[in-house]
This record gives structure tokens, sequence and C-alpha cells, in this order.
């Protein structure tokens, strides 16, 4: 009888720590909250939650595509950059009216993400070298174009309403931020392009011979990347009311990357967690939120969000 | 007895894995360890060798009893075994290899390199391998390579060498090493765990056969006393292996029409494919044999479009593949299933679902979006069709054994509805009862009308499966015969006879 029991505890216990696993980054967001409310002053401040969901609406937005990006066992190092240069598109388009600014600064985007894609899947590039060049190119470019100057943007109109418009506590970037992860969900879950995305990420040679369009696939998935940097970088750029093409965007790569693989989306391809991304991404948020709001000097947060990572990375190792 | 396990038995949770085993090793004895995927023999292996720890019983090593809390205490005890994948450092020497995590010291800090040069050669002499200690691991063939790891594991001191399927990877010539230096263990008095699924193998080498089946000992006996059906029986447990439909191909009616299912005229790709030409009928099942090397895999993908072939032509019926690719030979009505089921094959890590149908996406999807149900649909028709053994459209292709793996993979190229389909080694690493299946599976499709094209790393399987057999030689065709009441030896006596072709 014993005996039983003791094999029923033992068949229990496995289930119980891939829940864990699975789990960690929800764990970890809530722990982290928690604490903020008990020893953080003036957490609960309700323009706390505004700012904070202001500054993490492009950073979903990137993150979404980087988790598809490693979704198919490759990596998107320009997103960053990306941002940048749609930002500076809309900086020296924007005498030529918002509408066709903001068109103009997410085309940016998307095309680069449509370079990076076919540099990819035609040229055969790797993804780190392609988009770690476009990381360069695309920041020189958005430098150049605007002389390396900052160009501060209307106080009215589309852009400046995107970077205050809030429905209650929650901005308006924010809302456009989930409504495009849902969309996301739905593609990467249900549509050809999501299950060839996974496909390609699982194996690739055995996709190749089950007749999928591997190469077409990773276009696109590039391609989207781009557009969502294309998108985010009009967010921050509404956020900042400003073009600065030294600011925007910078290292947001690293934390997209970051958000993504905390989330569940593991690199060695095959898997993708959009919930798991967004909640990636609120956790750094809030991490970064709660260094600003006890103090803590940049140089020793950089260390502590580090240390952060790398428990949340423990908490899942091998729960892929 | 140099190592007993008395009444042990090992619970995964509710699960028992293995229940009241008792077996024994004396020295000097090689003893086969035999039983079908999931049978048990993993979870032995892995007693014995302490990466799991015996929920019952024990294990008696010299008649005392010991417990291992890891590989590495087994080890050191001197029990190891020896997989199938070389767990070794390609780009390190031999001698390297050999002396691993272990290399002799020269003043307490350098390592010996010269000491262990001439003890790494000593080793290898000893049983009989031509190896330069110096040259780097890669250089070998896999078959050496598993050699290497065999000298390293007697040279940590193993007595007891558990070899987990050593051949499976191996030639032909290769696997003469492996039976020389397994003959030489037996004479320094080791005693040896042979696995193993080639029962001939298992004959030549045994002095004394186990069967397990569902975790239990069904069968175990000298090898001189058990009759090949009485093992499969055991195996199998039922009368298994049936025979019974082998000649069904005579009841067959091979439409020679004017017009083949599949015509291949002058194919030639690098110096692996050599200006192979053949043509394959409706309800035909076409054979391609040839030694290891010879190019059947090649062949198969060159006319499938997975290589790019430099010349020559492929008609799927009356339409010519134009671009050759995997997805127009899809289309056209041509299916391939690749020899190497674990990283050309499966999508690990995703459902039994999403492998099923992971050719035939946009076929069950509507705007784009993939519907759920012909998917399930899908799967619920070929798990019923090939008997797979799987908990559901959901459950991970990674869970199930290789032989059900392969059915997946079967059903993945049977649901693009094709004329012909081409199976390399289908049933290579599957085990007795899941071969038998994917025969009646092959026999089936014939029956059907469907061209297949198969090889098999077992000349004896090709000829019972196959009307006719094209034999090839470095790439090129060496000869063609039909298979009814041929034996292995016509197919030697071919290559016997075939010229090395001009390069």
């Amino acid at each position: 009888m014993s005996d039983r029991l003791t094999a029923i505890a033992a068949g229990s216990r496995l289930p119980n720590t891939a829940w864990i696993r699975a789990s960690s980054v929800y764990i970890a967001f809530a722990g982290l909250v928690l604490l903020d409310l008990i020893v953080t002053p003036g957490f609960r401040n309700p323009a706390v939650i505004r700012s904070l969901l202001f500054e993490s609406a492009p950073l979903i937005l990137i993150a979404l595509g980087q988790s598809l990006a490693i979704g198919t066992r490759g990596i998107d190092l320009s997103v960053g950059s990306v941002m940048a240069l749609s930002s500076a598109v809309i900086g020296i388009t924007i005498g030529m009216g918002q509408g066709t600014s903001i068109a103009l600064g997410i085309g940016a985007g998307l095309s680069c993400g449509i370079v990076n894609g076919l540099l990819i899947a035609v040229l055969r590039i790797d993804p780190l070298i392609s988009s770690l060049s476009l990381l360069v190119a695309a920041r020189g470019l958005a430098q150049a174009l605007l002389g390396g100057a900052r160009v501060d943007l209307p106080f009215n109109g589309p852009i400046s309403w995107l970077g205050g418009a809030t429905v209650s506590v929650v901005p308006v970037t924010a809302v456009i931020a989930l409504v495009a992860a849902f969309l996301f969900a739905f593609v990467v879950k249900r549509t050809t392009l999501g299950h060839y995305a996974i496909f390609a990420g699982a194996s690739r040679t055995a996709a190749f011979l089950a007749g999928q369009p591997v190469r077409a696939t990773l276009a696109f998935v590039y391609g989207l990347s781009g557009l969502l940097a294309g998108v985010a970088g009009l967010f921050a750029t509404a956020r900042l009311g400003a073009a600065d093409p030294n600011y925007i965007g910078v290292q947001f790569e690293l934390d997209a990357i970051a958000a993504a693989v905390i989330g569940g989306t593991p690199l060695s391809g095959g898997r993708i967690s959009t919930v798991g991304t967004i909640f990636g991404v609120l956790l750094l948020e809030v991490l970064d939120a709660s260094f600003i709001m006890n103090n803590i000097s940049s140089t020793y947060a950089q260390m502590l969000k580090a240390a952060f990572i790398v428990g949340a990375l423990y908490m899942q190792r091998a729960g892929a | 007895m140099l190592l007993e396990t008395r009444s042990l038995g090992k619970d995964f949770g509710a699960v028992a894995a293995l229940r009241d085993v008792t077996f024994s090793l004396s020295p000097g004895e090689v003893h086969g360890l035999m039983g079908e995927n999931g049978a048990g023999k993993s979870t032995l292996i892995k007693l014995l060798t302490g990466f799991h720890q015996p929920t019952a019983g024990e294990i008696l090593l010299d008649g005392k009893p010991i417990s291992f809390d890891s590989p590495r205490a087994a080890q050191a005890a001197g029990i190891a075994a020896v997989y199938q994948e070389i767990n070794l450092i390609p780009e390190r020497s031999v001698a390297d290899n050999i002396f691993l995590g272990r290399e002799p010291r020269k003043f307490s800090a350098f390592t010996d390199k010269a000491r262990m040069l001439r003890e790494s050669a000593a080793i290898l002499a000893r049983y009989g391998l031509s190896i330069d200690p110096r040259q780097p691991l890669r250089s070998l063939g896999l078959g050496l390579q598993q050699m290497v790891s065999i000298a390293r594991v007697v040279s940590l001191g193993a007595r007891v060498v558990i070899m987990d399927e050593p051949t499976s990877a191996l030639a032909g010539a290769e696997v003469d090493v492996l039976y020389g230096v397994v003959e030489q263990l037996r004479r320094e008095g080791h005693g040896i765990v042979y696995v193993s699924h080639r029962l001939s193998e298992c004959y030549r080498l045994c002095d004394r056969l186990t069967v397990l089946r569902d975790g239990r000992v069904v069968e175990s006996a000298a090898t001189g006393d058990l009759s090949r059906a009485r093992l499969v029986t055991a195996m199998l447990g039922r009368e298994g292996a049936a025979p019974a439909d082998a000649r069904e191909a005579v009841a067959r009616a091979i439409t020679r029409e004017a017009l083949p299912a599949l015509s291949v005229k002058g194919l030639s790709w690098r110096t692996r494919v050599r200006d192979v030409s053949f043509s394959l009928q409706q309800g035909e099942i076409l054979g391609l044999a040839g030694l290891l090397g010879a190019g059947r895999t090649e062949t198969m993908k060159a006319i499938y479009g997975a290589e790019v072939a430099e010349k020559g032509e492929v008609k799927v019926g009356d339409r010519r593949l134009r671009r050759p690719r995997p997805s127009e030979s899809i289309r056209r009505g041509l299916a391939f299933l690749s020899e190497d089921r674990r990283s050309e094959g499966i999508f690990p890590r995703l459902s039994v679902r999403s492998n099923l149908t992971a050719s035939v996406l946009p076929r069950i999807s509507r705007f784009g979006i993939v519907s759920r149900r012909s998917q399930n649909a899908l799967v619920a028709v070929y798990v019923r069709e090939l008997g797979i053994k799987t908990a559901g459209p959901d459950g991970l292709i990674s869970e199930l054994s290789g032989g059900n793996q392969q059915k997946v993979l079967i059903a993945r190229a049977l649901c693009t509805d094709p004329n012909v389909v081409m199976l390399d080694d289908p049933t290579r690493g599957i085990d007795v009862g899941a071969k038998a299946e994917v025969h009646r599976t092959i026999r089936a499709l014939a029956m059907n009308g469907l061209g297949v094209v198969l090889t098999s790393s077992e000349v004896e399987e090709v000829m019972e499966l196959s009307d006719r057999l094209i034999v090839l030689n470095e790439g090129a065709v060496a000869g063609e015969l039909a298979t009814a009441g041929r034996e292995p030896d016509d197919v030697l006596a071919i290559l016997a006879a075939a010229e090395a072709p001009a390069v």
C-alpha cells in the first residue's frame, strides 16, 4: 500500500515541476508585482501603470516579431535599429502630413524586414549575420537622414494623440499592441503560415522534404518582424514626441529576445508562446520600473536585471 | 557469475517498466538481450549502468549486491555501455578520446601525450583495429568510431560491456570488425550484453538469448536451444512473422500499361548517381539494392528533387517534373520517406497531428486557416489503417516508439494522395512487430495500384517485398532481376560482375 502511495507521489511530482517550468514567466511576474506592491512606494499609482504600459507597447510588438523569428530557429537583431529608422523617416517626412509620415515610417520598417527576409531566404545568409548588418546599417541610415539630430514633432495630430491617449489607464498604443498580439497568436496557431514557421524551426530538412515552402516562410517571418518594428518605432516616437535616431530603440533587440525566451519560446525553435512573450515584456518593464522607483542606480540595475533574467531562464530550463 | 539481477523491478510513477527480471552474465559470455521497442531493454540497461535506481530487486556484481547512484559509479565498478550514438569528441584525436577525463599526468600538471599514444596504440592493436591514435576521431567512419568507444570503456576497466544496437549504423565490413572485437572481448573474459534487432547477428554472436516483453523476461535459453520461430514468437507474444502473405504478390496483377507510373531517364547527380534509368508500373514494387554507399538514397533524393540532378528526366505518369523540388514532386503525385527518421522525418516536440498532416496543409485549409477538424479526421483515418499506437492527435511524436513514428511518417506521405511512393529503408531501427506491419502496408499500397520504390539495409527484406530489383553499384545501374525464386546471392553475383563505372 505504502509502495503504491509513493509511486503515485512520484508520478505526480513530474507534472508539477513541468508546470512550474512552463509557467515560470507568470510566477516571476506575479512575484515581482507582489513584491513591488509591498516595498515600492507609489507603485499602485495609476500613472505608474499607465507609463509602464506606454513603454511596453512598442516592446510587445517587436518581441512578437522576435518570438516568430526565434520560433523558426532564427533571430532578428535589427528590430531596435529599424525602430530608429522608422522614427527618422517620420521625422523627415512630417511636413508631408502626419498620415503620410506614419505610413512612410511603417513602410520603412517593412522594407527593412523584406530586405532582411530576402537576404536570409534567397541568399541564404544566416539570420544572425544579416540582421546584425541591418542593425548597424539601419541605425546609420536613421542618423544620416536626420543629420544625427533630434526632430521635435507637433503637439497635435494623430502622432501626438498616439503618444498620450488612453482608455482609462490603458494607453491606445498598448491596446493596439494587444490586438496585434491576438492576431499574431491566431496566425501562429491556426494558419498554414504559422504552422510552416514552426515546422521550419522544428526541423528545416524535414520541412523541406515534406514539400513546405521553407524559404518563402522565412521571408515572410522577417518581413513581418520588420513591419512590427516599424509600428513600434512609430509608437516610441509618438511617446517621445520627437524623432531621435540616437535614442529610439537602442538595445531594444536584447529586451525583445529576453522577453521571448523568458516567455517560453526556446532558442532551439519549433515553439512560440505569444502570451508568454507578452508577460516576458511586462516582466522586464516592471523590473525596470522597480529599479527606477527604488532609486537603484542604473549601473547596478543592469546587473540585477541580468541576474533576474538568468533566474527566470533557469526556472524554465529544459522546460521546452 | 559476473553480473546478476534478481527480481529486478522499476516503476515510473504508476507504470511498471520492468518487473521481476532475473538475468545473469558469466565472464566470457555474450548474452543477447532482445525484445520489441518498449519491452524494457533500455530500462534494464539504465538500471545496470546507474542511470536509474531499481524500485525492487537487486543487482549483484561478483555475487555481491551493489547499487549505483550514477553512471560514473557503475563505470568505476566495471559496468559500461556503448550506445549507437557516439558520445565522444569528433575534433579530438583517437588517443585523446580514449583517455578523455583521465589523461595520464606528467609532473602532475601536464598531459603525458607520449604515454597516451603508446597505451592507445596498444589497446587498439589488441582488438585488431588498424587505427592511428593520432588521427582525429571524425576522420574515422562511424563503425570505427564505435570501436574507439568500446576501446575506451574497456581501458576504463569495464568488465561488463553493454552494447546497445551496435550494428544499426554499420556497413558490411565494419560489422566484421565489430565481430572481431566482440570475440576478443570474450577471450579476455569480459561479459557482454548485446542488444540488437537483427536476429541473424544475435544467432551468430551470442551464447545465450534473453527476451523481454512488457517488462518481463519471457524467454531465456542457450542460443542453440532456441529456434527462430520460438524467438520471434516470444518477442511478439503471438504467432508472429506470418509469412503467409509473403507471396500474395503473385496474385497481384501488375498492369503492364503503356504508361509507367514513374520513369527515370539518364539521371545524374554529382558522382553519386550516374546515368540511372528505369521505369515503374502501377502496382509494382521495385527494390533498389546495392551496398551501402551505392547511391540508393541519393537516387531517390535526386528523383524526388531533394537534390537537384544535373542531367536526366523524371516523369510521373505523363507529367515531366520540370522544376525538381519536393513540393513539385508531391503535387505531381510522388511521395518520399527518408531513411533518416530523426533528422529528416519527424518534427520533434510537435504533435502527432502536426507531424502527420505536414505535407497537406494547403489542402485542408481555407483562406490560409488550417481546419483542425480535417487534421483530426486524417489522423483518425491513418491511426486506424496503419494501426498507429498513440495517445491521440495531441500526443507528442517523440513519445511514440520508433515503429509508430515511422507509421506517422508513412501516413504523412500517403495523405498527399500519391501515385508513386519512394520508401528509403522504411523498417530501419524499428522492432519486429512494427516491421511486419510496415511490410503489410507496403503490399497493400501496391495492391491498390500505387507504384512503390523501396530500399532496405537488409537484402533479404527488399528481395522478399519487391517484384523486381535494380542493383546499383557506385551510383550506376549494375543489373536488374525479377525477384521471384531468387536468392540474395544472385544480387551479389550481379555486383561481382559489375565493373567500376567510368568516372
